[in-house]
């Protein structure tokens, strides 16, 4: 079962930014993947900062580990929502992993 | 009597914190001569825009005299002046200009959820007059308006919040003011961000890094990237911070042909190379003043200006 969360509603003209505007986004990621659902994240259109993304992707990795990705699918990402998304995941999960290594 | 020196600016900003901090000491009557102010940049306005709250809050009564006439109308067009006396100053003739394509006035913002919305209103002010409905470039998608407005609206949201996240572990009630500027002729963006909250040392003196607890290692420790007071914390009563918003931010100005300058307690540091610590001075918040050329914010793409992660492995992702 996939549900999709499309962040282009949060966006401010093209780019979603405030790492605020992820919290609610997570709450709704978290349910999803409670109900053993795959989620979407369609970034479509727009683009995102490394705050944002950390503030959702980052922060689910902190809390649930690097496995969580597995249950995540980004959609349509341009280039540069690709490369931040790549430097929050590797970047938390080498943090997780360390923290959990005892 | 405090005298306003020629030039309050994000260049001069150890000058422009000392004067904002006689007037912070002033008590009850703070009079200031303004007659040798020839100008004073985004950074500065939000500086005094800060300072003038706090003073104001402390019952202080603020006049300024003898504003020269070629900067008086300027500055209050600004709101620079709110809650201010002006004694002896041209005072302006109450018309307001619409001039959202090259200037936003002194804001004040105190509210995390304000963040996205003013720093993409000042983003669309400063990029001057692109056409947000040009028709989108066939191959990327994207228009010159989201080229030259994305690098500018990214850089505002991680400064603009980063100020209020960190200003607010000292001070509860902390805010932020900024201010922007188009400068046409030189085809420049300047903008300035004041918080009146801890500043850098009171947010990063316990990290391990810090070996001095000094206001310029501070500033040089926040630049460095990775490095964050709250890396490590829990994820609900506290927001989890990679420290990489301000390091991104510093490449973009210097991709875009410009620099950032900082200021926090007694030093400043500018990304062009030169630092300063002031005898006596003392701002305890931060300041920071970012300086791009308008036409390189095309050029500039973010995915280049990403930290190295240095030996930790990728990760796979699944995309589509």
């Amino acid at each position: 079962m996939r549900s999709s969360v499309l962040l282009q509603a949060y966006a401010h003209g093209r780019l979603v930014g405030p790492r605020l505007t992820a919290a609610p986004i997570r709450d709704e990621v978290e349910i999803a993947l409670a109900h053993g659902s795959e989620v979407v994240l369609d970034f479509s259109g727009v683009e995102a900062t490394q705050s944002f993304i950390d503030g959702l992707v980052g922060a689910l990795i902190l809390q649930h580990g690097p496995d969580v990705l597995g249950r995540l699918v980004f959609k349509s990402c341009s280039d540069d929502v690709k490369a931040i998304l790549q430097f929050v995941a590797a970047d938390r999960s080498d943090q997780y992993l360390k923290t959990h290594s005892h | 009597m405090i005298i306003f020196p020629s030039y309050l600016s994000a260049p001069s900003a150890l000058t422009t914190a000392s004067v904002c901090q006689e007037i912070l000491e002033s008590g009850d009557v703070a009079e200031i001569n303004a007659a040798h102010l020839r100008y004073v940049d985004p950074f500065g306005m939000a500086m005094l825009g800060a300072c003038f709250h706090e003073a104001r809050r402390r019952g202080c009564i603020i006049r300024v005299h003898q504003l020269p006439s070629g900067i008086s109308g300027y500055l209050q067009r600004m709101d620079v002046f709110t809650g201010v006396e002006l004694v002896e100053c041209p005072t302006s003739n109450g018309t307001r200009h619409d001039r959202s394509d090259v200037l936003v006035e002194l804001t004040q913002l105190c509210n995390h959820s304000e963040v996205g919305a003013v720093a993409y209103r000042l983003a669309k002010a400063m990029i001057g007059g692109a056409n947000p409905d040009e028709v989108p470039d066939e191959m990327t998608g994207y228009t010159t308006f989201d080229r030259l407005v994305e690098p500018l609206q990214y850089a505002l949201n991680e400064l603009l919040e980063n100020a209020l996240t960190h200003a607010r572990r000292g001070k509860k009630d902390a805010c932020v003011w900024v201010a922007s500027q188009y400068y046409p002729k030189k085809d420049l963006i300047r903008l300035g961000v004041v918080d009146d909250g801890c500043g850098f040392l009171a947010s990063l003196q316990t990290h391990p890094k810090l070996q001095h607890k000094r206001h310029l290692e501070a500033i040089l420790l926040a630049l460095q990237p990775r490095v964050s007071c709250n890396r490590d914390l829990g994820l609900r009563n506290d927001s989890v911070n990679q420290g990489v918003g301000l390091t991104t931010t510093c490449r973009i100005a210097e991709h875009a042909g410009g620099r950032m300058i900082l200021a926090s307690g007694n030093a400043m540091h500018s990304t062009s190379g030169y630092s300063g610590e002031g005898m006596g001075v003392y701002w305890q918040g931060v300041g920071i003043a970012m300086e791009v050329t308008r036409s390189k914010l095309a050029d500039v793409r973010v995915r280049e200006l990403l930290p190295s992660l240095d030996d930790i492995p990728p990760v796979n992702l699944r995309f589509e």
